[in-house]
């Protein structure tokens, strides 16, 4: 194990694979990858899923050393290392190189390779952001699963999506602590770096690598078919056995009756002459006819059921409202079932277009009461409003006679002054209120009471 | 050695797919070392109906550093006589020297060069001290300082 600390042991951690992979490099380093992203540290404390996305793997891809989809333009193309640039800088004289491949050339003489005008580390520019865009832009294949990305997202995709890039082994999360690298495809399940013996060789291996092992490496990984002894491999021989043109088959009319049975490629000479061929097909339609028609009485039961419960629903409800409404109630309940019958297909839809109804029904007699409040108000103002009037005129009427009486009774009591000569002030003063004119003639007219008769007679 | 082999499998991808006129690989295993065939196409009379064999060998810093390129000589593939090639098959042409080369250049171009060189010389001779030159020199091609005087190949 090489010490974290040392810069150096990240390449030679990283494992370069065979020819065509040598493309990228995984860092499989665990402190520099914690150290960059801090994820390792949090997610073996947090989730499940969170644990899936740790065992990723920084990925760092050899632009050089990956394929190309199509042909790349060759105003793209270094013409150092006739790659598509890489970290391109431009000259003065006009002419763009990979940062890299530059710097190499002008460290063995300060001329550009192009024009050999004289050229220094100073006159190196970044490249327009335009080159850069481009090159972004260019597809490529991605060196583990062979699919086209754009070149930018190709160290994402490596590092956090591709199927066949290596990540972490998920036994690292566990107490195990399995320090290996796996392919993303394979890292949802356990940990396989345990030994397992192989079911053909009897070889001790391990699990991870008993796929390709048993498909490319085992000494017994062939053996020959049982039925067309033609070599085949022991762990797809159930696939084989499937489309051996030597096993035994039989007729496929057999469940109707058909007792035949041959090898799979003389299989087509019984077709003609087996005694089925002409019922089997009959059958066979027959066979989807009586299923289909088993549907349709099953779909039937069920909607005759429901139409059952829906009766017996709207008998309960009739019972229910057996009031002096029942009439109206009748008329608007029967409204929703005559309407949509067909389209009411279950118990839910028929109680929800009853409670329709009702809110309707509900909304229509709020409706009629204040109508019918409005009615009430306007009648009775109609009534109050003579009644009124009369009050009026009554009151009118009594006024007039409190003058008749007043003026009368003044009459009466000059009459009395008259007939026994009291004086009217004598009155007045005798009275416990003299200013009040009024109430000394009630006293008089009281006392006066019989002399008053008196002149009514006379008058 | 990284560099040059990825370069050189680019050139060699190319190679592949097409060779100008009169130039054909012979072999090319691995990246350290590639023979080519090259003709003059036109009716040069000292090189009519000859074929020459070029040997390439490339160093771990190639494109930087040029390749050392000599011709061969077997039975059927003779050392063209040329005032600027030795008869031992070294080459004295300043695009293959330290001075003359840039990464630019490539397998194809070089033929090209030599091609053209060949295509326009008159003169069926070896150079000045041939025989001496051959005789005492051990060094390899690159170690070698020419003085290239002559600028009408």
């Amino acid at each position: 194990m090489d010490t974290p600390s040392q810069p150096d042991s990240l390449l030679s951690r990283g494992s370069h694979l065979s020819d065509p992979s040598q493309a990228y490099t995984f860092h499989t380093d665990l402190d520099n990858l914690s150290g960059g992203t801090t994820e390792t540290a949090l997610g073996a404390s947090i989730s499940s899923i969170h644990k899936i996305s740790t065992l990723n793997l920084r990925h760092t891809v050899d632009l050089r050393a990956i394929t190309y989809g199509g042909t790349v333009d060759e105003n793209l193309v270094c013409p150092i290392c006739r790659c598509p640039f890489v970290d391109p800088v431009l000259t003065d004289c006009d002419h763009v190189f990979c940062r890299a491949c530059i710097d190499d050339a002008l460290s063995h003489g300060e001329l550009c390779p192009v024009d050999r005008l004289p050229l220094s580390q100073a006159t190196i520019a970044r490249a327009p952001k335009m080159v850069f865009n481009q090159l972004d832009a260019l597809k490529a294949k991605c060196p583990c699963c062979g699919n086209i990305f754009a070149r930018a997202i190709l160290e994402n995709h490596l590092e956090k999506y591709c199927l066949e890039a290596m990540v972490r082994c998920p036994g690292s999360l566990s107490e195990q602590g399995c320090t290996q690298v796996v392919k993303r495809r394979l890292s949802t399940q356990q940990c396989l770096h345990y030994p397992a013996q192989c079911p053909d060789c009897y070889e001790t291996l391990e699990q991870i690598e008993m796929e390709s092992h048993r498909q490319t490496l085992c000494r017994d990984r062939t053996k020959l078919c049982d039925y067309c002894e033609v070599e085949i491999l022991r762990c797809e021989e159930i696939e084989h056995k499937a489309e051996c043109p030597d096993v035994l088959q039989i007729c496929k009319w057999a469940q109707y009756g058909c007792q035949h049975e041959s090898k799979r490629r003389d299989l087509y000479l019984h077709a003609d002459d087996c005694h089925f061929k002409s019922i089997g097909p009959m059958a066979e339609m027959l066979k989807v006819e009586i299923s289909s028609l088993r549907d349709d009485v099953r779909n039937l039961t069920e909607t005759n059921q429901l139409q059952e419960r829906r009766i017996k629903f709207l008998e309960s409800g009739q019972r229910a409202s057996d009031r002096p409404m029942d009439l109206m109630d009748l008329s608007l309940a029967s409204m929703p079932e005559a309407a949509s019958t067909d389209s009411l297909d279950s118990g839910h839809d028929y109680l929800l277009s009853l409670l329709e109804t009702q809110q309707s029904r509900l909304s229509h007699l709020s409706a009629e009461l204040s109508d019918f409040q409005g009615k009430n108000t306007m009648m009775l103002f109609n009534e109050t409003l003579p009644i009124k009037n009369e009050l009026a005129e009554l009151r009118s009427t009594q006024q007039v006679t409190c003058m008749h009486v007043r003026w009368l009774m003044r009459f009466r009591m000059q009459e009395n002054q008259r007939r026994f000569g009291v004086s009217p002030g004598l009155a007045s003063t005798g009275g416990p209120d003299g200013g009040n004119g009024f109430g000394s003639d009630i006293t008089l007219s009281r006392r006066l009471s019989d002399s008053s008769r008196d002149v009514i007679t006379k008058l | 050695m990284a560099f040059a082999s990825k370069r050189l499998g680019k050139e060699l991808a190319k190679i592949h797919g097409s060779l100008p006129p009169g130039i054909t690989l012979v072999t090319a295993e691995g990246f350290q070392e590639w023979l080519l065939d090259i003709q003059v196409l036109d009716a040069n009379p000292i090189y009519m109906n000859k074929t020459f064999r070029l040997k390439f060998k490339f160093s771990p810093s190639y494109p930087i550093e040029p390749p050392e390129v000599t011709f061969l000589n077997t039975a059927d593939r003779p050392v063209p006589m040329h005032p600027h090639i030795y008869s031992n098959g070294i080459i004295c042409l300043d695009l293959l020297g330290q001075q003359g080369w840039s990464p630019v250049q490539n397998v194809e171009s070089i033929c090209m060069s030599l091609q053209s060189m060949l295509t326009g010389n008159t003169k069926n001779e070896r150079p000045e001290g041939d025989e001496q030159f051959v005789a005492s020199n051990r060094r390899r091609p690159r170690d070698i300082d020419f003085y290239y005087h002559d600028n009408t190949v």
